[in-house]
């Protein structure tokens, strides 16, 4: 029997992570992507590039989106479609992240010259991932949206 | 009541549905590692907990489809602890007289329902909360100072 239900809306599964905001933690996030992107079929090489991308995103959410404060909590879902996974990593919003440094290059001159090397980790998601999302989450928190192909 | 004070936690929700298990295992693992356990140790770990997902979304959840099933890591010096918690369509009862993994390999009973005793084997401590009011709770514990409790006999004749 047919159901026009699931004929119309993708068919999807949702991981829900809760991490506690403080560095070493994105390792957790990077491997639960990890085994599901290699599980869903993706490439050695996709899945290497998510896992950067995850463990950028969720750094940059504990430490300046929940300011390195271990009792905020980091939530990252993964869900899973037929032809994608999304990756979305959401932070409690102690400090939001600035909308024009979501775009912007950096110039590798300019940062060889501050002290602090960071700043590499939003244009990096960008490049490894097929499509990004930054934006401020109805609660008040930053959420960054990730989403890889599968191309079979 | 004596309340630990757990210095590290996480949670997790996988779909109930088989073959989730295997991320959940993989998320605990790192978890696992991230806290400073053995390779080996976590290799116990991740066994037990493939087992215990699978009762839980078999058992406990019965097959259904858009239910969950909740997996919660506390850490703190002596213990690490894995709680693994169904939405109970039916509750576990323990069988009155369970056989042993040697009886049924000898073919005295059926050859499934070998999980809780493979994870008991595996684990410090392990079992079910009989107080849950909301689904199945299943725990799992590991101590850092690993107690060695199946020396084999040696003889000497």
């Amino acid at each position: 029997m047919s159901n026009n239900k699931s004929e119309t809306k993708p068919l999807e599964k949702i991981i829900e992570l809760r991490l506690p905001s403080r560095l070493g933690y994105e390792r957790v996030a990077m491997d639960t992507a990890s085994s599901l992107a290699r599980r869903m079929g993706f490439q050695g090489d996709r899945v290497d590039a998510l896992k950067t991308a995850v463990s950028e995103a969720v750094t940059n959410a504990i430490e300046h989106g929940n300011q390195h404060d271990a009792a905020m909590k980091v939530v990252v879902l993964l869900t899973v479609r037929d032809d994608e996974l999304i990756v979305s990593v959401a932070d409690q919003g102690r400090q939001l992240l600035d909308q024009n440094n979501v775009t912007r290059t950096p110039h590798i001159e300019d940062i060889l010259d501050k002290s602090d090397k960071g700043g590499w980790g939003i244009w990096l998601i960008r490049e490894l991932v097929d499509e990004v999302e930054f934006t401020t989450a109805p609660t008040g928190g930053n959420q960054v949206r990730m989403v890889i192909h599968l191309e079979r | 009541m004596k309340t630990t004070y757990y210095s590290a936690s996480m949670e997790l929700s996988i779909p109930s549905e088989l073959g989730y298990e295997v991320i959940a295992r993989d998320a605990v693992a790192a978890f696992a590692l991230r806290m400073g356990f053995t390779h080996e140790r976590v290799e116990d770990l991740k066994t037990a907990l493939s087992e215990a997902c699978i009762n839980a979304i078999e058992h406990g959840n019965m097959l259904a489809p858009n239910l969950r099933v909740n997996v919660a890591c506390m850490c703190d010096n002596d213990r690490l602890l894995v709680e693994i918690h169904d939405q109970g369509l039916k509750h576990h009862t323990p069988a009155q007289m369970p056989l042993s993994m040697a009886d049924k390999l000898a073919g005295l009973g059926s050859m499934r329902g070998m999980g809780l005793l493979l994870i008991g084997q595996l684990m410090d401590e392990a079992g079910f909360d009989p107080n849950s009011p909301d689904g199945n709770r299943f725990h799992l514990t590991l101590y850092r100072q690993h107690t060695v409790e199946h020396v084999p006999s040696q003889r000497t004749e």
